[in-house]
């Protein structure tokens, strides 16, 4: 079972230096600069899957290989902590019994217990998001349809410490990488301002911060995301600032919980991530542990859901103000505007429809169930006749059976 | 059985272990062709030819140590425990039989008996010792150089940079017996190579482990076979304050042990003093008359002393060693005591007895 996942990860790790690299269409000028050659030689992922095999040779009792390999590691990634840590194991049971994982002596151990027990966390999560691959094929349950328009997507599981890459393709959503990540001190579901804690939700990444901006502490770069979404809002919550981001120079990876909400990387994984992804259209789900199902399976439950969404289309497109307002719930809110403040906006739009059928292009939702059953919906709103229309997103939650409009606007 | 540890006493051993394996050109090519047997795999061939040779020679180390291996291979483990065993009884200098017995516990999952066996071959030479600890010294300071940037700590914690023990003289019987001897001073005596202490439990050292067997004789230095003069300047590690004495009678035993495999019988039969009282009611000149058919008769000779121990009361003195007399086609390993009065200036022979 180990050597399938090892070889799943060889082989993803050298898919990923192999896997042509997607066009960043978002704000391509911001990473026209040629990274630096070092960043280049680093291979995300690469780090892992040589920690990893260090593991394997260690259990395996082929000690001597894993003490060169780890010497190779540390010398290539020095700020590596983890591998350093491995490597002291490996040096110190040529002179002495090494008892427990990090076997450090007394001498050092005063005030690094609490670096020591990061390290073994950080250790485990590692092995643990290794050990339990997602089946193949399967999708995060949250994925229910993706557009041509979102080249990728993004998942993260906060219980396995692990963010996982998909590409969209013909064929569907495909897993082609998946990182160690580093959340909140405090750990997840974000709720005000300074809590420590990661946010819980489907984000989209709404820029890509130019790292000559930042101070080195982000690392090669930042994803910022639009934390608190509108659900968020909707629920008060409050802080801002999340972004996915790199790590400081004289550290190659951090704990399991160690920021200060945001999702961290190391750089070469946040790199891969920044070379590929696109801005506005790569939606990013946090979760306290994905749920990973057959694609299809996701979606013959929402079937619900698409004849709602249908039929709000066709009252739309009917022109029917009264039976169009029956989809939206009474504290809707678009942008600040009541139900009540927005309507006059919903008319003119009707309005300029003209009774055409209107066309969902590029149509994509996800679903986000916690206390309440939603769904983030994103579409390019095209009346026959026209050929293009505003992009609009739409949330959605459930009410019984039916469901119902709590936010719509175009973005 | 008393095993002297000294340096000096080990390097008598040694060298002179390696002389007879080296010395037993007649039985170059018996040995030679046992190896060649095991190596294409003949082991029953190889196993009856060991056999025979043993049969007359039953205390040769190098065809015991074969025997020892066609056990392990086929697969008669506690019969090659046994014959290792023996002879890291009676050559306990010598490293290959209890790396095989290494082997072998570890092959029947025993892991704490190998790696106490390991240890032993690793202190059949006291460098070896001192590389060894050394080198797990260097591996202690080079992980705690890990977990500080693990742990990210600034190393002034870190443990202090290990100060490895320096080794003093070469153990090499070759080297050392050629070697001009230069008068001890205290300060040399002081400045001795700690004896090899036991390395702290580790597991065992990779690079003294020599999992393959090797039947090869072990490296002998190709000079004569007698055992060179006492190299004076090589410091003993007995704390007894009368060096000298004890290095005089030394001495003499040597350079009779010495003048019996030249056949030099003046210096053989003058070695045994006036009061030299001759085995079975012999007359001091018939006594020599057979020795000097006995020792004269042989085309070769051989003789090395091991686990010297020297004993002084005044002008008496007593010295202890096994010998291993080869000559031709005879091998005969036995205890010998030899009690030594000092006539002048020289200590002489006054009794030799020859114990079980």
């Amino acid at each position: 079972m180990k050597k399938r996942f090892l070889a799943l990860l060889f082989v993803a790790a050298t898919g990923l230096l192999m896997a042509p690299v997607s066009a960043n269409t978002g704000n391509s000028e911001q990473n026209a600069d040629a990274l630096p050659a070092a960043r280049l030689l680093a291979a995300d992922g690469a780090a892992e899957a040589r920690l990893i095999e260090i593991y394997r040779l260690t259990g395996a009792g082929r000690t001597r290989e894993a003490l060169a390999k780890a010497a190779h590691l540390v010398r290539d990634y020095p700020n590596f902590q983890l591998a350093q840590l491995v490597y002291g194991d490996l040096l110190a049971a040529h002179a002495r019994p090494v008892r427990s994982f990090g076997d450090v002596p007394e001498s050092l151990a005063p005030g690094a217990t609490a670096t020591l027990s990061e390290l073994r966390f950080e250790s485990q999560m590692r092995l643990k998001a290794l050990r339990e691959r997602p089946p193949a094929g399967a999708i995060p349950s949250q994925f229910l349809a993706l557009s041509s328009r979102n080249k990728h997507a993004i998942a993260v599981d906060a219980s396995r410490s692990r963010l996982y890459l998909f590409e969209n393709t013909a064929q569907g959503l495909i897993l082609v990488a998946d990182y160690y990540i580093s959340v909140g001190k405090s750990g997840i579901e974000k709720a005000a301002e300074g809590d420590l804690r990661t946010p819980l939700g489907v984000y989209f990444i709404v820029s890509n911060l130019d790292p000559k901006s930042l101070s080195d502490f982000y690392g090669t770069g930042a994803l910022p995301i639009n934390y608190p979404n509108v659900l968020d809002s909707k629920r008060g919550k409050t802080g801002r600032g999340i972004w996915l981001h790199g790590t400081p120079p004289n550290q190659f990876s951090r704990a399991p919980q160690a920021t200060d909400g945001c999702v961290v990387l190391a750089n070469p994984d946040l790199d891969r991530i920044i070379r590929t992804v696109e801005v506005r259209t790569t939606p990013v789900v946090i979760s306290p542990r994905l749920e990973w199902v057959p694609p299809h399976s996701a979606r013959a439950q929402s079937k619900r859901f698409e004849d709602a969404l249908t039929a709000w289309r066709n009252a739309k497109s009917s022109g029917n103000i009264d039976h169009l307002l029956r989809f939206y719930t009474p504290d809707f809110n678009s942008f600040g505007k009541t139900l009540t403040e927005w309507v006059p906006d919903l008319r003119n739009e009707v309005d300029r429809v003209r009774g055409r059928p209107i066309q969902l292009k590029d149509l994509s939702y996800l679903r986000w169930t916690d206390a309440a059953d939603t769904m983030v919906v994103t579409f390019g709103e095209v009346a026959d006749g026209s050929l293009t229309g505003p992009t609009k997103r739409q949330y959605w939650v459930r009410q019984g059976s039916e469901w119902k409009i709590f936010f719509e606007g175009i973005i | 059985m008393k095993h002297d540890c000294t340096p000096l006493f080990r390097l008598v051993r040694l060298f002179a272990l390696a002389a007879a394996l080296s010395l037993a050109v007649a039985h170059a090519d018996e040995y030679s062709d046992v190896s060649q047997m095991l190596r294409v795999g003949k082991l029953a061939e190889a196993q009856a030819r060991v056999d025979r040779y043993l049969a007359a020679k039953p205390r040769d180390p190098q065809m015991r140590f074969m025997k020892g291996v066609i056990q392990r291979d086929t697969g008669r483990l506690a019969d090659a425990i046994i014959t290792f065993t023996r002879l890291t009884e009676d050559y306990p200098e010598l490293p290959e039989p209890y790396n095989n017995l290494a082997v072998i516990h570890a092959s029947l999952g025993q892991n704490e008996k190998a790696r106490a066996a390991l240890e032993m071959a690793i202190r059949t030479n006291p460098s070896y010792a001192t590389a060894h600890e050394n080198l797990g010294d260097v591996y202690a300071k080079l992980a705690s150089q890990a977990y500080n940037k693990a742990l990210q700590m600034d190393s002034t914690n870190a443990a202090a940079q290990p100060k490895l023990v320096l080794i003093r003289e070469l153990f090499n019987p070759a080297v050392a017996g050629q070697r001009a001897a230069p008068a001890p001073s205290p300060t040399v005596q002081a400045a001795v190579t700690p004896p090899a202490k036991p390395p702290a439990p580790m597991p065992p050292a990779p690079a003294a482990a020599k999992p393959t067997v090797t039947a090869t004789a072990q490296p002998a230095p190709a000079s004569s076979a007698t055992p060179a003069a006492a190299p004076k300047a090589t410091a003993t590690l007995q704390a007894a304050p009368a060096d000298g004495p004890a290095r005089e009678v030394e001495a003499a035993v040597r350079a009779w042990a010495k003048a019996w495999a030249d056949k030099n019988m003046g210096g053989y039969l003058g070695a045994y003093g006036q009061d030299f009282a001759p085995p079975g009611q012999l007359s001091r000149s018939a006594w020599e008359q057979e020795r000097r058919l006995r020792i004269t008769g042989k085309s070769r000779i051989s003789v090395n002393l091991l686990n010297l121990s020297v004993t002084i009361n005044g002008n008496r003195a007593v010295a202890k060693f096994r010998q291993d007399y080869k000559a031709d086609s005879l091998a005969v390993l036995s205890r010998k005591t030899l009690e030594l009065v000092k006539t002048g200036n020289r200590w002489m022979i006054v009794k030799e007895t020859s114990g079980t």
